[in-house]
């Protein structure tokens, strides 16, 4: 292995390996997996046995059955059949005690007054969970709805469920053919926190390295064997395969806790369809139809992905050999502060324009950020699931490469002569002078 | 045949601004024994240390490392022990040592076999699996002198290397560096505040001052050299028998009883230059029993006060 690779290796493995990068990564998506597993068993371990017995005092919705000697609903495909819950038919309220007695959970009163305020009496001993209730509220209407429409306006159910009409805005971009913005901008945001929190926190481990290196004189030894250039840069690019390392391990895990989410969905059955809860659908498919999530199938991932890891190495490099020169010029971390402030406002002004662009990406600051080598990083992303033109994008990555290029030329002059210098504070007009000093 | 100095340190100047940290210095350090480089917080030595690894380049003067001009070429064949050091707190020692090692140019078979020699030479062995923020102050800068010497450089340069050991570590890595020199493969360069070091284990010196040389040569020779015409001398009597003969023949600097011997005194006294030392003594021994009489040769932390007291001069 030749020396720069080792250096690269060394800053790369002791960080990859330590406990806090390890948690750090796999928490991500073990979170979120958990959240969504926590979500399917909730779904189903609060669903306790629900014994139902629908008081029809108008008669509106349930009918005698001679043969089964029971009342039995008009819509039966309105009360479909499920595990935790199950309804019986009345026309007469049991008394409290008889109630209690019983082996019912909750008894819901239906009178004539429902077609006016819409609500039912539901008497219960323990209250039902509320995703019992929503299912009875959601059945109940169904049957009611049916009813209206057949008496209140003569109609056959299968003719008012065609004339019945829902409208949703489609967006599409006249351009790209694209469409959901707003659900691909809050994408596009996730990606721009997730790239200023990457650079912030693997800029910061490039600068507290080479305070270590310079404090305890570890770089003495490794300069006399290696040029400051070579450990500079073995230094940055080490740090910033630890990043790299994580947005790959995150994406394997991201993909694999969809994989593994969207099967435990499916096999718990969950995932029906929203015109019909009859109908269980596949995970891809619910995903697709689902109002709210849909957009996440429609974003370019590998693009994402890639553009990520190009913004991340480009933009990582330039604020890392901003950092490591400030890391070079002072003794310790405190020292740090002042020369910080203005080596990072860009950052945060990147940020709080991302955070402003989820509503409009295509607005003028962002666009103008997405082109600003400093800010591009995290605004380019914002913008890039709504889609962005190929020289826009080239444009932007060959900024921020020719930054971060004039950025390393310019810190390997600071670094050179800071990280030898003890004993002394520098000024910002001595770093000047470092970096005209050839 | 003479042999190649294995350096010819040349004319080096270096500034710092307006601060001038080097001024001509010039000396040559022989091959195969142990150099010392010496002088007073400030002198210059670590500048010219820093420059002998690369780190640092002069203004003008040049060094030639065994007969050919110092580039980077030559750095794997040199050894660095820095004054301040300091290892990774996050590796483990062993990792960190093949780290080292690996940089030096060593391939990591070899240089575990090394190590392992190293480690059990100056009882490291059992902390190669340790984090180094586990283990003591002492074990690291032994762990740091191993690294320094691992790959087998033809210089090694020591900057305070015992600074910071208990007498018995101390003196392990003496016998270490004793025993380097005595292989006859490595050159030291052993820059130190400690005289007492030097005197047991410098075969030369040269002392900076201000960014210049104001001393080289020999120790044994610079010794004798700084002889002031003072001799010691042991007697039995009493002091003021003493005193009373020698009268106006000597300058008595001092006298003390001698802690060695009961009833014996211990005497440090200036002859004038002119005195045969032989009739002296047989005069003196006329008059009280003189027991030995030998003549003083001021130790290097001397030679090293009076050198840097003497040069006044501030540097342009």
């Amino acid at each position: 292995m030749n020396k720069q690779a080792l250096i690269i290796y060394r800053e790369w493995i002791t960080r990859v390996r330590r406990r806090a990068f390890i948690i750090g990564t796999l928490m991500v998506p073990v979170l979120l997996g958990l959240g969504v597993g926590l979500g399917v068993w909730l779904e189903n371990a609060e669903m306790e046995e629900n014994n139902v017995l629908v008081v029809d005092l108008s008669g509106m919705i349930t009918f005698w059955d001679d043969t089964r000697l029971a009342y039995l609903p008009i819509c039966p495909e309105c009360f479909p059949e499920r595990e935790q819950l199950e309804y019986r038919f009345a026309d007469v309220a049991l008394s409290d005690d008889e109630f209690l007695l019983s082996d019912f959970t909750s008894m819901v009163l239906l009178d004539d007054a429902i077609l006016q305020h819409g609500q039912a009496k539901n008497l219960y001993e323990k209250s039902p969970s509320i995703t019992a209730q929503n299912a009875i509220e959601r059945d109940l209407a169904a049957a009611i709805e049916r009813f209206k429409v057949k008496e209140e306006l003569a109609l056959d159910y299968e003719v008012y469920k065609r004339l019945k009409t829902k409208v949703s805005l489609v967006g599409e971009d006249i351009i790209t053919k694209d469409g959901n913005a707003t659900g691909r901008s809050i994408i596009g945001f996730v990606f721009s926190l997730f790239m200023f929190m990457q650079i912030m926190v693997y800029g910061m481990h490039v600068m507290r390295g080479v305070i270590e290196e310079k404090a305890n004189r570890i770089v003495e030894v490794i300069i006399s064997v290696v040029r400051p250039m070579e450990l500079l840069a073995g230094k940055i690019i080490g740090i910033g395969l630890v990043g790299v390392t994580q947005v790959i391990a995150l994406t394997v895990l991201g993909f694999l806790v969809f994989q593994v989410g969207g099967q435990a969905l499916e096999v718990s059955g969950v995932l029906t369809s929203a015109s019909n809860e009859a109908v269980e659908l596949d995970f891809e498919t619910w995903m697709a139809s689902n109002d709210l999530l849909g957009f996440v199938l429609e974003v370019n991932w590998p693009l994402m992905v890639v553009c990520a890891l190009a913004y991340f190495a480009a933009g990582f490099f330039m604020y890392a050999a901003l950092f490591a020169a400030i890391g070079s010029a002072v003794e310790q971390e405190s020292d740090a502060q002042y020369l910080m402030l203005p080596a990072m406002l860009p950052l945060f002004a990147a940020y709080i324009t991302a955070v402003m662009a989820i509503q409009n990406p295509e607005g003028q600051v962002a666009v103008i950020g997405s082109f600003v080598p400093l800010t591009a990083p995290v605004l380019m992303l914002i913008r890039l699931p709504l889609g962005v033109a190929w020289w826009e994008l080239v444009l932007s990555l060959l900024g921020v490469l020719a930054t971060a290029y004039g950025f390393v030329l310019v810190s390997a002059r600071i670094f050179r002569t800071g990280i030898l210098m003890h004993g002394k504070k520098i000024t910002v007009r001595e770093l000047f002078r470092w970096v005209r000093h050839d | 045949m003479p042999t190649v100095p294995a350096l010819d340190i040349s004319g080096i100047e270096k500034r710092f601004g307006e601060q001038r940290a080097l001024a001509g210095v010039g000396f040559q350090v022989p091959q195969s024994g142990i150099f010392g480089l010496l002088g007073p917080n400030g002198a210059g030595k670590t500048t010219l240390l820093r420059m002998l690894n690369g780190i640092t380049a002069p203004d003008a003067g040049s060094i030639s490392f065994f007969g050919e001009p110092l580039t980077r070429a030559h750095l794997p064949s040199i050894g660095y022990l820095p004054e301040e050091r300091g290892l990774y707190k996050s590796m483990r020692v062993g990792e960190q040592a093949l780290y080292f090692a690996q940089l030096r140019g060593l391939d990591k078979k070899e240089a575990r076999e090394r190590l392992r020699y190293w480690f059990d030479r100056l009882e490291v062995d059992g902390w190669w699996h340790k984090e180094v923020s586990e283990v003591s102050k002492g074990m690291a800068q032994k762990i740091q002198f191993i690294l320094s010497v691992l790959h087998e450089p033809r210089l090694l340069i020591l900057d305070e290397p015992l600074s910071g050991f208990d007498p018995i570590n101390a003196q392990r890595i003496r016998e270490a560096i004793l025993e380097l020199k005595a292989k006859g493969d490595t050159t030291i360069l052993l820059s130190t505040h400690d005289m007492g070091s030097v005197e047991e284990m410098c075969d030369e010196v040269a002392l900076l001052n201000r960014g210049q040389l104001v001393l080289n040569g020999k120790v044994p020779e610079l010794r004798e050299a700084a002889r002031d015409g003072r001799y010691a001398v042991t007697f039995r009597d009493t002091v003021m028998a003493f005193t009373v003969a020698l009268g106006a023949s000597a300058e008595l600097i001092e006298v003390n009883p001698n802690p060695e011997v009961p009833g014996e005194h211990l005497a440090m006294l200036r002859l004038p230059s002119e005195s045969d030392i032989a009739t002296w003594v047989r005069w003196i021994s006329e008059q009280v029993e003189l027991t030995s009489c030998t003549p003083w040769r001021p130790g290097m932390r001397d030679i090293f006060i009076r050198a840097v007291e003497h040069q006044k001069q501030p540097v342009a």
